[in-house]
């Protein structure tokens, strides 16, 4: 008895190191733990999430298990042993089984769709531009040539390619297009409630002309041409005739369209489905696929199939990308530089050198304007903004995969190059802080009379200690450590701030609550980049808009009003004066650093994209001079990878 | 009891145990003394600085120097800039380039030489990215190397404040006045590793310890009940116990302290609620020692006597199991600590970064993927540590068992 129960806890202790080691070496894929899998899923979802929410499309995290068996559907039986030299491997854009392969339903995170302002992915269905994040640019796909604007911008006329054809060999045309949206807006999806506002309706001209009548505001001006740019690249033309075919057989019913399994779709894309099941998802080309004509990228992408492994979480991921398994890497990798510079290992990223990735989102700590302490002191928001050691967040958290706040000023601008110009940093220079100012910090505060007055330690206001809560979800651990350092640097100016981390399920639905008083400083990011950038983002930052708003998954969650700022948000998206759009963007800056309704506390990339070229090479690369944004080789112009991708020798 | 304390002095076994766990008791004790100081302060900035003896270059540069000429100081520089593997890979694409050259490529001067002036032209043919970077980044560390002999180090504020610092220069450690020793280096969040492992095994040794505790006392209360009196009593309790048993303890204990939320969860709840739910086996294997003993003739005496239920069960009853309780506890505290690793390497134990533990070092560790990015120091210690106190623990057990079980005596 003794002896066994000795045993017994000698095998315990075995297996805290089997833990360990299993955890790194477990690359046998399986469908998702929810308890287990979050802490380590949790650094990179985040990114997911800002993607998602740029659209804000309603979205499920996890995939419902699909009922039904995942039979591969070429005839000879299921390829599963698919040739390496073939065969590109993904990882970290899919988790869990997909749900269905349906383009107008719900967005389900199936690694061939992802329907989103900063990105769509094309490998199956097509949307009418790319969008290029590196220059900012609408890249014309579906689409022949540049959108023409009307000269009130009311109308918008998008040209369809001759070339462009369904894979059942019809052509993609006007009607299409235009049944996309009907449809869209009659059964309710992602598409309707972000754009449905903003476009009236798609008028055919003839079969490759389509006309976007923009929904005009009270004074007879559209109300968004921005967002309107967004759906040139975030919406996937579908085919009017299988739309047809959906909602008859789903009896015109708005949810079961939604929830359709589509196994029928006809898309126009490179690649189809050849297989899914709870191991993986396999895109096989279609060698039929219209976009080898001239037109448009006159050749066939170079792997023949496309796999995603579902890993259960991002360390079975990086496990399997270490050892050449996964081609292409979506997946936060702290100290990723290890890779080469101490493993030597086939392994790059865009840039060689820090930061690594493009950063184009910039997670943030919102201040909770319900709170009354809060709302009634700038000097107190300020002061702990101002205080907090932000290079030691860059430097720890995210690892140095971000520029610091003295290389790139704070601002509503990411880092981009883009963006940046939009705005006159001499005229905000004496607002913008780069953190660790303690001695301000409290001077501000002394000068606001919230002092210490019963000395033990903490100011008090209005006679009541301050006590605040720095919240983010539980096991996303590069946020938490950044709250962590938030609530350090309150303990150096005297204000109490405790740390919180909520599981995400709980804390997601939390901050949504326009009137939730539970956190005071909360972490979340606002829109990344889109055709719409940075409006969006600065709508996110500062709307009124979103005030007030249930569940609400587009921004301002703090609850922060200002009308000048809003009216300016209001006035952007038909501004088409340069000078003009600088000051509005400037003035909304000087808003912004002087009410700090909020404090960015990194910067972060879009996507995370690494690579193994242990068997194919020429991904994108920054001193390449290709212009190609490092999107994974799905999201956006990054698909162009695809097709000049070469197997290493 | 003073021959057991000799035998047990004398068991091999219980003493590798004892001085394992006193080696461990002591460091975790002495240690905070000798490098005061809050184990939780981030003294790092980033992650996973490697362990050594690190000295401040702020300070140095104003020490005291002594001129040294050591012969192969350039060839040490050069074997830092490439080492044998970065040769091995120049020497590669240089044949791989079809470069001409004339000389001995394994004369490292000469590898250079022919690297450097074929290396625009090498640089143009078609390679892997990776590669390529690798390549540059072995170029722009030979650039290095080619720098003036001297250096000049400014005051950011007066540029007349200048200080030449030259190859030849070099300054004792013991005079500079920065030098930090981190034997383990730091852990993901720049924190002294050693003096948080030792802090976390104090820590978990209090939970361990604390479980133990609960554990030992619930099962031998109940365990002496159940066995002495019997009848519905002995029945409920082992219904009881049967549930625990059926039911997977460590589920129970995860489910437990989920629900509890992370705010409730400090260190001395979740050592409660480990022993909360471990206290049944204790409880089973004394219950089935009283009833043994219930029948003995002291026992039978001592009721006839008339002594009360108290009585008979501390006087006659418990010093007979005293022995098997006191293993009963050491088990009870090492798996205590176990479990709360366990616990935390899930993300369920004490609340995160108020209390330094051995499980949530290892939580962290993995967060930040010490496991894959061969930080070894930050887990490998850790695991170690646990390994040591439950060895230890055990290793007494063993020894114990020999001397006070009659059948195990030799």
């Amino acid at each position: 008895m003794k002896m066994r129960k000795l045993l017994a806890l000698l095998l315990a202790a075995v297996m805290v190191c089997a833990t360990l080691a299993a955890c790194g070496g477990d690359s046998t894929p399986s469908t998702s733990k929810p308890a287990e899998s979050q802490s380590e899923k949790a650094t990179e979802k985040p990114t997911e999430k800002e993607s998602e929410k740029a659209t804000d499309a309603p979205s499920s995290e996890e995939a419902q298990p699909s009922s039904e068996e995942a039979q591969p559907s070429s005839e000879e039986g299921p390829v599963t042993d698919l040739p390496r030299e073939e065969t590109v491997y993904f990882g970290g854009l899919q988790w869990g089984v997909v749900a269905t392969w349906n383009p107008i339903g719900v967005t389900q995170n199936n690694f061939a769709i992802s329907a989103v302002a900063s990105g769509s992915r094309t490998i199956m269905f097509e949307t009418l531009y790319m969008y290029n994040f590196m220059d900012g640019s609408l890249q014309p796909l579906l689409a022949d040539g540049d959108p023409e604007w009307s000269d009130d911008m009311s109308t918008m006329t998008v040209k369809i390619k001759e070339a462009a054809k369904w894979s059942d060999g019809t052509p993609v045309t006007a009607t299409d297009v235009a049944k996309t949206l009907e449809v869209s807006k009659a059964i309710g999806n992602g598409t309707a409630t972000t754009y449905g506002a903003y476009i009236d309706d798609i008028e055919v001209v003839d079969e490759k002309t389509a006309v976007f009548h923009l929904a005009l505001n009270e004074e007879g001006v559209p109300k968004n041409p921005l967002l309107v740019k967004d759906y040139l690249v975030g919406v996937y033309v579908c085919q009017a005739a299988w739309m047809d075919k959906v909602c008859e057989r789903n009896n015109n019913d708005a949810s079961a369209i939604l929830q359709d399994k589509a196994e029928d779709v006809v898309w126009s894309g490179p690649y189809t489905r050849l297989y899914d099941n709870d191991q993986k998802v396999v895109l096989v080309r279609d060698d039929n696929y219209w976009g080898q004509d001239e037109s448009m990228w006159g050749t066939l992408p170079a792997p023949k199939y496309l796999a995603h492994a579902l890993y259960a979480d991002n360390a079975a991921t990086e496990v399997a990308f270490k050892a050449g398994q996964i081609d292409v890497n979506q997946q936060f990798i702290g100290n990723v530089q290890k890779m080469w510079l101490d493993e030597k290992l086939p392994i790059s990223t865009y840039y060689d050198d820090e930061p690594y990735g493009v950063c184009l989102g910039m997670p943030t700590g919102w201040f909770n304007m319900n709170i009354p302490v809060i709302a009634e002191n700038v000097a107190l928001r300020k002061a702990i903004a101002i205080a907090v050691d932000y290079p030691a967040i860059i430097e720890n958290a995210m690892t140095n995969q971000s520029p610091s706040f003295e290389d790139v000023p704070r601002s509503l601008m990411n880092p981009t190059a883009g963006e940046q110009a939009l705005y006159d940093h001499d005229a905000v220079k004496d607002l913008q802080w780069a953190g660790n100012d303690i001695e301000g910090a409290k001077k501000l505060l002394d000068e606001a009379g919230i002092v210490d007055s019963d000395n033990d330690g903490w100011r008090e206001y209005k006679g009541e200690k301050i006590t605040l809560k720095a919240v983010c979800p539980n096991g996303w651990s590069d946020w938490q450590a950044a709250m962590e350092i938030v609530a350090s640097a309150g303990k150096e100016i005297g204000v109490e701030i405790t740390t919180l981390y909520p599981n995400a399920d709980m804390y997601i639905p939390d901050i949504q609550d326009p009137d939730q008083k539970d956190y005071e400083i909360f972490m979340w990011s606002p829109a990344t980049a889109a055709p719409s950038s940075p409006w969006a983002r600065v709508m996110g930052f500062m709307s009124k808009d979103y005030v007030g708003v249930k569940n609400n998954g587009s921004g301002n969650w703090g609850q922060y009003v200002n009308d000048e700022a809003d009216a300016l948000l209001k006035k952007i998206p038909t501004i088409t004066d340069e000078k003009e759009l600088k000051d509005a963007y400037t003035r909304l800056t000087e808003i912004y650093l002087t009410d700090v309704p909020s404090f960015s506390l990194m910067y972060r990339p879009a996507f995370f994209d690494a690579v193994n070229e242990t068997v194919w090479t020429n991904y994108p690369s920054a001193d390449d001079g290709r212009n190609i944004p490092p999107a994974n080789c799905v999201s956006g112009y990054g698909i162009r990878a695809l097709f000049e991708l070469e197997l290493a020798d | 009891m003073k021959s057991t304390l000799k035998q047990l002095l004398h068991s091999p076994k219980f003493m590798t145990g004892l001085i394992t766990f006193l080696v461990v008791l002591i460091l975790v004790i002495v240690y905070p003394f000798i490098v005061p100081g809050d184990p939780l302060e981030r003294i790092g900035v980033g992650t996973f600085a490697k362990p050594g003896i690190y000295f401040s270059l702020y300070d140095s540069v104003t020490t005291q120097r002594e001129t040294l000429k050591l012969s192969n100081a350039d060839e040490k520089r050069m074997a830092a800039a490439v080492d044998e593997e970065d040769k091995a890979a120049m020497k590669e694409l240089i044949k791989k380039t079809e470069t001409a050259y004339d000389g001995d490529l394994d004369d490292t001067v000469f590898l250079i030489e022919v690297w450097e002036e074929n290396y625009d032209a090498m640089m143009q043919t078609k390679m892997k990215s990776a590669d390529k970077k690798y390549y540059q980044r072995i170029q722009k560390r030979l650039e290095a190397l080619k720098s003036a002999d001297n250096m000049l180090v400014y005051d950011e504020d007066s540029e007349d404040s200048k200080t030449t610092i030259t190859k030849t220069d070099y300054v004792r450690t013991g005079a500079v006045a920065n030098v930090k020793v981190l034997p383990l280096g730091t852990e993901n969040f720049g924190r002294d590793m050693l003096k948080e492992l030792l802090a976390a095994a104090g820590t978990s040794l209090k939970i361990g310890l604390l479980a133990g505790i609960v554990a030992t006392l619930l099962g031998l209360f109940f365990g002496l009940l159940s066995g002495y009196l019997g009848g519905w009593v002995d029945e409920v309790i082992m219904f009881i116990t049967t549930m625990f048993t059926v039911i997977p303890g460590f589920v129970l204990l995860i489910l437990i302290s989920y629900s509890l939320g992370q705010e409730a969860r400090g260190p001395m709840i979740i050592a409660v609620v480990i022993g909360l739910t471990s206290w049944t086996w204790t409880a089973r294997s004394v219950r089935s020692q009283v009833i043994s003993l219930r029948n003995r003739d002291h026992v039978n005496l001592s009721k006839i006597s008339g002594h009360s239920l108290a009585r008979i069960i501390l006087t006659d009853i418990l010093p007979y199991i005293a022995s098997y309780v006191v293993m009963a506890f050491i088990l009870q505290v090492s798996s205590g600590i176990l479990a709360e690793a366990q616990l935390s390497l899930l993300g369920l134990g004490p609340k995160t970064t108020t209390t330094p533990t051995l499980g949530l070092m290892m939580n962290w560790a993995m967060n930040y993927s010490a496991h894959t990015n061969g930080s070894w120091w930050a887990y490998f210690p850790v695991i170690f540590i646990i390994a040591a106190i439950t060895f230890s623990l055990n290793q007494m057990n063993t020894g114990m068992d020999q001397v006070f079980n009659p059948a195990l005596r030799d």
